[in-house]
């Protein structure tokens, strides 16, 4: 969810100035965007000697930033250094931008996108029928199609890649032809617009 | 003529090589599906919780399958429009060598 930033999230922004190093910095930026864990919050202590209390509401800030420049799609340095009050120490503000700029990709990434199982593989194969058990000489071509789909949001029991194959003859084919076809034809009238 | 038509005829295959039985012209793999439909929507994915704005257009796909056993299943699939292009062009040079074959 997009929550907005307040000026406690900025103020537990601030805590970053414990870190150790420009690396512990960027360590927890990167982990916070992915998910706000125990394990993270304890590791985030140690690492910046701050009680675990303080850890887990950083991570939590950190967390609703990056979402928060992912949703309004800030893409340039100056759109995200906007984001923080005049106030807001002025190298800290710089460098947890860079960190955010650099990671932009794999962060989104691993976003959860709504979405019906997106196509992730397709491999085929043309076979060539020459007999069977009624007919002992024939040459009819036939077509394996494999798709392979990832589920973006998978049932907790199920597997997140479903596999189907499918064996196409050419009339099938040319069908699936003409309907990519029709799609392509769509695509081209949309963009001309 | 395949080898393993009498274990086919008692519901086994003998060897593990693929056995191919007519209907009327239509050859049908025993272990593999048949296309019986396709049908095709292109979208805009204007906004979701994650970007406010999104701009992504999208083919989706529901593809209507008859498995051996003779029960259709349907399989909803999503793809980007560089994956579309892709998709197309493999389903053209399959055609083009089942021309040729």
């Amino acid at each position: 969810m997009a929550a907005g930033l307040s000026s406690e999230d900025f103020t537990n922004l601030q805590l970053l100035l414990k870190a150790p190093s420009k690396d512990a910095v960027r360590d927890v930026c990167v982990q916070s965007h992915r998910a706000v864990s125990q394990r993270l919050t304890e590791n985030t202590a140690a690492t910046f000697s701050i009680p675990a209390a303080q850890a887990a509401q950083l991570i939590q800030s950190l967390h609703t930033l990056s979402h928060h420049v992912l949703f309004y799609n800030l893409t340039s340095p100056e759109q995200i250094l906007a984001v923080f009050p005049e106030s807001f120490h002025s190298s800290l503000k710089n460098l947890i931008t860079k960190i955010l700029l650099e990671n932009r990709s794999d962060f989104w990434k691993l976003l959860r996108h709504v979405s019906l199982p997106q196509l992730k593989e397709l491999d085929w194969r043309v076979d060539l029928v020459t007999g069977s058990d009624s007919v002992s000489r024939m040459a009819v071509p036939t077509c394996l199609v494999q798709l392979k789909m990832e589920d973006p949001c998978p049932s907790a029991v199920g597997d997140s890649i479903s596999t189907v194959t499918v064996e196409l003859s050419r009339e099938s084919l040319d069908t699936i032809l003409d309907g990519l076809g029709r799609i392509r034809d769509q695509l081209s009238a949309v963009a001309g617009k | 003529m395949s080898p393993a038509v009498n274990g086919w005829e008692a519901g086994y295959i003998l060897d593990r090589s693929p056995v191919y039985r007519r209907n009327k012209f239509n050859y049908r793999h025993l272990n593999a599906a048949e296309l019986v439909d396709m049908q095709w929507k292109l979208g805009m994915a204007v906004s979701s919780d994650t970007c406010r704005s999104l701009n992504s257009p999208y083919v989706s796909l529901l593809l209507k399958i008859a498995e051996p056993s003779g029960q259709i299943s349907q399989k909803a699939l999503e793809m980007t429009i560089p994956q579309f292009q892709n998709f197309h062009k493999q389903f053209k040079e399959m055609a083009a060598i089942m021309e040729t074959v």
